[in-house]
């Protein structure tokens, strides 16, 4: 290889950021993903609807290669990070990603969730790691509940917790699988206040979601996942105002 | 068809069909409560008294089988002869009488009591007066074949004076060989549990292997064939208790291996992905996210596994320990054979119940404690 593993971190502004070339994704005998292309810049706050079971949450997951894609390649910063030969452990630490059912560990303080990956994967010192945890755990208005288990915070807060988790290893994209659908209603807002900031502050992100005002007003595009294949694809304000496919219209008419 | 009457104009009640109130639920608690008690009293009452009366041997006992010879004779056949007692016979007689009064009066009304706490009594009195008749009914039973054969042999205690320090140094051997492999069992079965997991065959199989063999095989074979193994085998020689250690550490190893594996898999799979997500690899996610979690889990049937394992060590009686190793159940053996008395074995029964009943207290408590969800908070932190 020409390029060695450590200079992902190297800077390549205006260059692509994530790139998917027709990924496939089976599971058994279900095609899942039928050939998706996909490419994001960065500063992209791409956010991806439709219907359930049409592969949103597949495609996320391949992104950060929790899944991997049966056929196709998936490109991260200019290095096709579904070569065998791929440091995934460390290309994740480029990819943050939150989850719809927070995935807090249990048995750690709110704390120690953040800085665990920040001593064991990016080897901070402990005093690095308390310092980095705690800016980010008030970057999301949790600075107060750090010493909190999981188990005593509200739904809102974990999730809080979870994207402080996952913006304390500086990754260069933030990947937001439904992470509001599991929260009490009136703790969807903290949650979606977190990811609007983000947005405003530059962070490349790419968000599966349900809340249609939320894509509406803080993506820069909308993908519409429809059976496996990117159905419809452009600006969010076009695409709720002037969807171009029926199915779009009918899933609209549906969600809005 | 019947026409209302249209004019009605009260207000229509349903018709009460609860029936009469079944009288009498106090008495009939207190019937199953007294009729236990009376033959628990009746039994320990004659029991006592014969035991600190003026003890002879009487004709009955002899006629039971038990001579003159017998040391201990005496107080065997006072023991029989208690229990022929008419006191106890008595108590018997009335204690079914009130169970099954109890019992009947329970069954019939129950359903007809006012309130759920009389319909409780009501209840309760009938269960507790069913148990009455059973238990006086095997009481008679018992005493109706041979209760003289069984206790000069089973509940003859004479034999077992000096034999107390044996005992203790026995318990003490138990616990050493319980303690020692449950702990080498843990360590071989969090490996092998993991082992299990992977997503390779080549590693699976021959930790798979290694678990059905040893829950394949009977224990008492392990550890009959492991001691020649080793000596034979690999030439080591080691003492019988070290042998024990290491059968019993492999042995339990393959049950844990389950229990870990098990305790494992009830992870959520979001845990190990979290983990994963933020760059840990598997050995880290395992180490820190998923292992600290499934050890609170499987604390419970480890500590079950660890009271089987005490019952299991009795089986090292078929390897040849040195007096000094012998363990409770080989103390009891060695007592018995030199005396043809069974009642070291008596013994030896409540020496494992003194050992196991305050862990099997311990056991219930820690999973009712995990059950609560307690655990995944106050537990954290370590």
């Amino acid at each position: 290889m020409s390029e060695p593993a450590g200079s992902v971190r190297a800077q390549s502004v205006g260059k692509p950021l994530i790139r998917l070339e027709d990924v496939h994704k089976w599971f058994g005998n279900l095609h899942v993903l039928k050939g998706v292309d996909l490419t994001m810049q960065q500063r992209d706050v791409v956010v991806v609807i439709g219907p359930s079971g049409g592969g949103k949450s597949t495609l996320l997951r391949c992104v950060s290669l929790l899944e991997v894609p049966t056929t196709g390649q998936v490109w991260f910063d200019n290095r096709n990070i579904t070569d065998i030969r791929a440091d995934l452990n460390e290309v994740r630490t480029h990819i943050g990603i939150v989850f719809q059912a927070y995935n807090l560990f249990p048995h750690m303080t709110a704390l120690r969730n953040v800085t665990l990956a920040l001593e064991k994967v990016l080897g901070l010192s402990d005093d690095e790691a308390h310092d980095r945890a705690m800016d980010q755990l008030a970057r999301v208005g949790m600075g107060n509940k750090a010493s909190a288990y999981p188990g005593q915070l509200s739904g809102g807060q974990q999730q809080r917790v979870a994207i402080a988790r996952a913006l304390a290893i500086e990754p260069k994209v933030m990947l937001f699988d439904e992470v509001t659908s599991a929260l009490d209603p009136e703790l969807v807002g903290e949650v979606l206040e977190v990811m609007i900031r983000l947005a405003g502050e530059g962070m490349t992100m790419m968000v599966v979601t349900h809340e249609m005002g939320f894509a509406r007003e803080v993506g820069t595009r909308m993908l519409f996942l429809d059976e496996g294949r990117i159905a419809e694809e452009g600006q969010p304000r076009e695409m709720f105002y002037h969807p171009q496919s029926d199915r779009l219209r009918q899933f609209l008419a549906k969600v809005l | 068809m019947a026409v209302r009457e249209a004019t009605s104009i009260e207000p229509e009640v349903a018709p009460d069909v609860r029936g009469p109130t079944a009288p009498l639920p106090a008495t009939i608690l207190a019937l199953g409560v007294a009729s236990l008690a009376v033959i628990a009293l009746g039994v320990v009452v004659s029991q006592v008294n014969y035991a600190l009366s003026d003890r002879v041997l009487t004709q009955n006992c002899i006629d039971e089988q038990i001579s003159p010879e017998d040391n201990g004779a005496i107080g065997v056949c006072s023991i029989v002869e208690a229990l022929e007692d008419p006191t106890t016979t008595g108590s018997l007689y009335l204690g079914i009488g009130l169970g099954g009064l109890a019992l009947v009066l329970g069954a019939s009304t129950y359903r007809r009591m006012e309130t759920k706490r009389r319909r409780d009594h009501a209840i309760t009195g009938a269960v507790l007066g069913s148990q009455a008749v059973l238990l006086a009914a095997a009481i008679l039973w018992f005493r109706s074949a041979s209760p003289g054969l069984f206790a000069k042999h089973f509940l003859n205690f004479a034999d077992l004076q000096g034999y107390g320090g044996a005992f203790v140094r026995g318990a003490r051997n138990t616990l050493i060989m319980a303690f020692a492999g449950e702990l080498g069992g843990i360590v071989i079965g969090l490996v092998l549990g993991i082992l299990t997991l992977s997503q390779r065959r080549a590693v699976r199989a021959p930790a798979r292997i290694y678990i059905n063999f040893f829950r394949g095989t009977p224990l008492i074979w392990q550890l009959a064939t492991g001691y020649f193994l080793l000596l034979f085998g690999f030439g080591i020689r080691m003492s019988g208790l070290v042998v024990a250690i290491i059968v019993f550490a492999l042995n339990t190893g393959a049950y844990a291996a389950e229990v870990f594996r098990a305790g494992i898999q009830s992870i959520e799979r979001g845990q190990m992905e979290a983990a994963r997500s933020l760059g840990m690899s598997y050995t880290q996610a395992m180490r820190y996210a998923i292992v600290p979690q499934a050890v609170r889990r499987v604390i419970p049937p480890l500590m079950n596994e660890f009271v089987i394992l005490i019952k299991d060590t009795a089986l090292v009686v078929v390897l040849g320990l040195t007096a000094t190793e012998y363990d409770i159940f080989t103390t009891a053996r060695e007592g018995q054979s030199a005396t043809f008395n069974a009642t070291f074995f008596t013994v030896a029964a409540i020496a494992y119940l003194i050992v196991t009943l305050p862990l099997i207290r311990l056991v219930n408590a820690a999973e009712k404690r995990l059950r609560s969800g307690l655990v995944g908070i106050a537990g954290a932190g370590g």
